[in-house]
């Protein structure tokens, strides 16, 4: 074995590494839990654990400061394998130091497959209406949609982050070039009539040039409302089409007026901001919510959506309960009872996460593992003494 | 172990990885949809419950609990006010700045009297009146008829836009709102939807109600 392979081994093997990815752990940890109260649980996870860096931004420029999670689990990965696989030796007694390990390995791996493959969104139906799609807690996108066809709309998105970079986009679908102005994760809306000394809106047209946004910074609270809002120019062959805003707010905050318009080959079409959409090849339609409080509370006590499930070609239609810890389980999704708007609005959570049940494994492989090798070592341990107690009596 | 250059060559790989979701502009067609902007009725009782959600639900998930959809109220200064005493006050909420029960008294179930408040304009008189009109099944107004359909009362220095929406038969056929704006933020106070009856006879303690709002630090 030449030197440098002896070096790539002798590094993954030791056990000084795995101490000192377990010491980074402990520090990253600590760092993500104070940090979470600054920026709440989804930032905090993308920023320390589903990252090979912490980064830090020095002005517009991010630094790496510390290891991720990804850096610091897949090192601890490849450790435990590359450690077993030179030191492993078939032997009993070691049986339950193997299947320990091998469920911390299964842990690692199913905290990479949930961060890396794990949806989650959430389905806000009220009773009587039936939706298809699923809404992201966290992700936003423009929908440009040509309205024309009395049947069916398409639908051109642009993710937020294209929307941020700035760059004009030709989609093959759309007859005008979108120029994206500005885009602001956070922003408070008022009206023009009420701050007459405001700028001018850079907005021509819509409902942009009567408003006021103003830019604040995004809150990163779990209970908190962001409003975000992009500025996006429609820019035609024969020039302009004017200069949108574009605003997500909640719907049970508020709704908007749509903003549409039309182009001279008769299309029209309608602009607007929303969270980003996950279509699905079935639909819900909510039958009936209920709900119960604590008396004298508003505190939820039970909530349930009876829900029709039904697919475009008929196969599956069928009516489900759904409720806490009885959730919906169906091509690869689970829809938890999550919230309600109302009476009369159910708010579901939809998740998808393919890995979940590798920690319950990993879990269970984890306990074997240590009480056969506690059970070895008191057996091993009992055999002495009694070797020992049998010349003593003799 | 092994030379410095190396450890470092090694713990930097990582560094090759490093790299964003990338984000692309996509296409599709659906089946026409009733979008929820063009269709403000289906908003529902959008200003006065946002999405509750119990504690014991973040751990109904086995994939993460985050079903908190996130909504603020708003903060800061507030106001006051005096309640009819047949009103009976309920716990307030975190989304909620006070609820209070109105008997229903042979007039149908009890009526749902809530306070709430919200940051910035929360898109204007027009939106918000058409949403509550939507709850009770009525067309949306334009804005020349939103100055019919609205009365607005001076009180306290406070300028309230009040309106009575609906009518007919019906558990939720009719309610009464006012829009506050106060400090930065609109306040909403609400009464039903409930059965036009119950409504009708609320309707002069509603009016009592919104004379008593001045701001809570006012004597």
């Amino acid at each position: 074995m030449n030197a440098t392979v002896r070096q790539f081994r002798d590094f993954f093997v030791s056990l000084r590494l795995t101490v000192v990815l377990l010491g980074l752990s402990i520090i990253l940890i600590f760092a993500a839990t104070l940090d979470q109260v600054n920026l709440g649980v989804w930032a905090v996870q993308q920023k320390y654990f589903q990252t090979f860096f912490v980064l830090w931004k020095f002005g517009e420029v991010p630094v790496p400061i510390f290891p991720g999670g990804y850096f610091v689990g897949g090192l601890l990965f490849v450790n435990l394998i590359a450690a077993h696989v030179y030191r492993f030796k078939l032997t009993w007694r070691k049986a339950g130091i193997f299947l320990t390990h091998l469920g911390v390995i299964l842990l690692l791996l199913g905290e990479l497959f949930s961060g890396l493959m794990q949806e989650e969104y959430n389905m806000r139906i009220e009773e009587g209406e039936t939706k298809n799609y699923a809404e992201s807690y966290q992700f936003y996108e423009l929908a440009i949609t040509d309205t024309t066809d009395p049947k069916f709309d398409d639908v051109v998105v642009i993710p937020k982050e294209l929307l941020e970079k700035g760059a004009a986009i030709q989609h093959p679908k759309l007859p005008f070039r979108v120029v994206p102005k500005a885009f602001f994760s956070n922003i408070n809306l008022g009206r023009r009539s009420d701050e007459p000394t405001a700028p001018p809106s850079p907005a021509t047209t819509g409902f942009g040039p009567n408003f006021v946004a103003t830019p604040i910074a995004f809150n990163y609270k779990p209970d908190a409302l962001n409003i975000p809002a992009a500025y996006v120019e429609l820019a035609g062959p024969e020039g302009t089409l004017g200069t949108w805003l574009t605003v997500y707010i909640p719907p049970q905050m508020m709704t908007m007026p749509p903003q549409t318009f039309s182009t001279p080959d008769g299309h029209t079409w309608k602009i607007a901001l929303r969270p980003q959409r996950a279509y699905k090849p079935y639909a819900l339609t909510l039958l009936k919510f209920s709900h119960d409080v604590y008396a004298g509370t508003d505190i939820p006590k039970n909530f349930s959506s009876r829900i029709r499930l039904a697919t475009p070609d008929g196969r599956d239609d069928h009516e489900v309960l759904i409720y806490m810890n009885n959730p919906l389980r169906y091509a690869g999704l689970t829809f938890f009872q999550s919230g309600y708007d109302g009476d009369h609005t159910t708010v579901l959570q939809v998740v998808r996460n393919p890995g979940w049940v590798l920690p319950y494994i990993a879990c269970i492989l984890m306990a074997v593992g240590l009480v056969v090798q506690f059970g070895i070592h008191l057996t091993g341990f009992f055999r002495k003494r009694r070797a020992a107690a049998v010349p003593a009596a003799a | 172990m092994f030379p410095r250059s190396f450890r470092l060559f090694l713990l930097a790989l990582p560094l090759v990885f490093v790299a964003c979701r990338e984000a692309k502009v996509a296409s599709y067609r659906v089946p026409k949809e009733k979008d929820p902007e063009m269709t403000p009725v289906a908003a529902t009782t959008a200003d006065s419950t946002p999405p509750a959600v119990g504690p014991f639900m973040q751990a109904a998930g086995a994939g993460g609990g985050m079903a908190a959809t996130p909504v603020a109220t708003a903060s800061g200064p507030g106001l006051g006010w005096t309640a009819p005493a047949h009103w009976v006050a309920k716990t307030a909420s975190a989304m909620r700045k006070a609820t209070y029960a109105v008997p229903g008294n042979g007039a149908g179930a009890d009526g749902d009297f809530s306070v709430t408040a919200f940051p910035s304009d929360v898109g204007g008189e027009l939106a918000n009146v058409n949403r509550w009109r939507g709850q009770v099944k009525q067309e949306p107004l334009t804005e020349a008829d939103l100055a019919k359909a609205v009365t607005r009362i001076e009180q306290n220095g406070l300028r309230i836009a009040y309106v009575d929406v609906g009518g007919g038969d019906g558990p939720t056929a009719r309610m009464l709102g006012a829009i506050v704006p106060y400090a930065g933020s609109t306040w909403f106070f609400k009464l039903g939807p409930a059965s036009s009856a119950l409504i009708a006879r609320e309707k002069p303690a509603f009016e009592e109600f919104l004379k008593s709002l001045k701001p809570a630090a006012s004597p």
